[in-house]
């Protein structure tokens, strides 16, 4: 009896939070199809009562949002396709090949993890402004490249890899490159695509760096661009507020779907052997 | 032949190293050099730097806003660490318990969807929940005869805002965390305490609690570097109002480099910040010896 009860209340609580984390999902998808005039009118809409999808018209027509999401998707999609070649060669050399000072220059790349971003955010502001990259893409995409996690994550993986496969092609006459490219590559596609979508919704997402490097409207990032539609509104009309928020959930909710294998591989391989 | 090979192997390294090396040295190890010398000098980017020596350090002393500011991220620390620290565990084992793998997935996808979505979108949402006289919070509290909280503007209350917010759109982060621990702790174990006629509570604090400790020290470790670095959520929530009463060290650094344009300050202010959470990191290293062990198959 005693077991049954403890068995209910934890049931419970853990309804509960789940009901309070979407709870503002609903409430934000119920307020965007509401009139305009309705949207701050108490109770407040949990479950759509009116399907007004004019404001998700009007988002569109005010805010280049379209652009915004084109944007985010333009700066996160050649972050990870930069990512993918320079991390995995990089893994692929601490992996795979000896070389004098590569255990020391692994461990500087680890620290490297250390330092926080506000501490290089100044000095790549200054640099980036003397190359005439401030308010450009170049200026989000270049600094992210480098990525001393995903780097560990592939070398760890590929450590796994038995040296035999890749000696048989060098005994077909094949180099360290083609190596690289035809044996290690191809086998590395697991954990490349974990980093991948660990680094596409990093991006995705981030708010500080396009806040500091991005000026004009039109080469603003998704997370960005949220504060222009908030303010192009202001407190008139939070139905289409709220109906630009809906749209910036679907890709997420795609990567939920489709990625969240990799997401929580990546957690459970990579984060835990700190 | 041997020999040949290693020599080959040895350029190719570097070949393969040169292009994340040198996006490391531009982009990583120049600036912490760059920051350092920023810190003795007077600089707003279009005229050129002027060497101060240790004016920053002694305007860093007499600066009470950054007094404040200090006061403010320890605040967030205190709260925040603690709060995805324990309540992302009651979660976890509550989803990891014997449910079926439907429910599992349920509990996951609710807790965790909200990390992957993005703050700044909706955190304008949140901005309206928290609304004195049109919010849903205060409308929810009204229904259970509850008066009308000052989210936003009251200093006290601002926290509790900022925490809110914090545990649904990051508590799944320590809860999937927990969770994949909890997971890697072998059945077999618990089987054999019950053999054993271990209670449930002395099976949760003499098995579960050790065999989860590295899972514990990372959520600590990455919980805590977090909230020292805390800028988004009071930035897009509370502003870091009402007046300065939310503004982490993080925003603080953002004025002035970026507001302001006092890069030397900033830089300095940035240092002291680097170095406070390399020293915090470090003890937690050395003090993890005495809770932490990894050695258990």
């Amino acid at each position: 009896m005693k077991r049954y009860g403890a068995r209910l209340l934890t049931d419970g609580a853990l309804l509960v939070v789940a009901a309070f984390m979407f709870a503002p999902f609903l409430w934000i998808i119920s307020t965007s199809l509401r009139l305009p005039q309705n949207s701050f009118d108490l109770p407040p809409a949990i479950l759509p009562t009116t399907f007004n999808f004019d404001n998700y018209g009007e988002v569109f027509k005010r805010v280049p949002l379209l652009a915004f999401m084109l944007n985010s998707l333009k700066v996160a999609g050649l972050i990870v396709i930069g990512h993918v070649f320079i991390s995995s060669m990089a893994a692929y050399a601490f992996a795979r090949l000896s070389f004098p000072g590569k255990n020391a220059i692994f461990l500087i790349f680890l620290s490297g993890l250390m330092i926080p971003g506000q501490v290089t955010i100044i000095p790549q502001f200054i640099l980036l402004s003397k190359l005439d990259l401030v308010d450009t893409h170049a200026a989000l995409i270049l600094p992210a490249l480098i990525n001393p996690f995903g780097i560990f994550l592939i070398r760890q993986m590929m450590m796994t890899i038995s040296p035999s496969y890749e000696e048989a092609a060098f005994i077909d006459g094949a180099g360290r490159v083609r190596g690289y490219l035809n044996v290690i590559l191809p086998m590395s596609v697991p954990v490349i695509a974990m980093t991948s979508v660990m680094t596409f919704i990093a991006h995705w997402n981030d708010f500080f760096r396009p806040l500091i490097f991005l000026n004009t409207a039109e080469k603003m990032t998704l997370p960005i661009g949220m504060t222009v539609l908030n303010g192009q509104f202001g407190a008139g009309n939070l139905s289409a507020i709220l109906a630009g928020v809906t749209i910036t959930l679907i890709v997420p909710m795609l990567f939920y779907i489709f990625g969240q294998k990799y997401l929580i591989e990546g957690i459970a391989g990579g984060g835990l052997k700190v | 032949m041997r020999m040949r090979r290693s020599v080959k192997d040895g350029f190719a390294g570097y070949l393969f190293l040169f292009p994340a090396l040198l996006l490391f040295i531009v982009f990583v190890a120049e600036p912490l050099v760059v920051s350092v010398y920023l810190s003795f000098t007077q600089y707003n980017v279009i005229t050129p730097h002027r060497w101060t020596g240790i004016d920053n350090l002694r305007q860093f002393w007499h600066d009470q806003r950054l007094g404040l500011m200090y006061g403010n991220t320890l605040k967030y620390v205190l709260i925040l660490v603690p709060m995805h620290m324990i309540l992302g565990l009651l979660l976890a084992l509550g989803a990891t318990r014997g449910i079926s793998s439907r429910w599992k997935y349920f509990y996951r996808t609710a807790y965790y969807f909200p990390v992957l979505v993005t703050s700044a979108a909706v955190a304008v949402a949140w901005s309206f929940i928290y609304d004195n006289d049109f919010g849903v919070l205060n409308y929810l509290l009204g229904l259970l005869g509850i008066e009308r909280i000052p989210w936003l503007q009251s200093p006290k209350w601002v926290y509790l805002a900022v925490a809110i917010y914090s545990f649904w759109k990051f508590i799944g982060n320590a809860f999937l965390y927990y969770v994949i621990g909890l997971q890697n702790i072998p059945r077999t174990l618990y089987e054999a305490a019950e053999i054993d006629g271990a209670s449930a509570a002395q099976s949760f604090f003499r098995l579960t609690l050790p065999m989860l400790s590295p899972t514990i020290f990372f959520v600590l470790v990455t919980t805590l570097i977090g909230a020292t670095q805390i800028f988004d959520e009071p930035y897009l929530i509370t502003g870091g109002g009402p007046g300065d009463a939310s503004r982490s060290v993080n925003m603080y650094i953002y004025e002035v480099a970026f507001q302001h344009h006092e890069m030397g300050y900033a830089s300095l202010v940035s240092i002291s910040l680097f170095l406070i959470i390399l020293l915090v990191t470090a003890l937690q290293f050395r003090f993890s010896r005495q809770w932490v062990s990894y050695n258990q198959e």
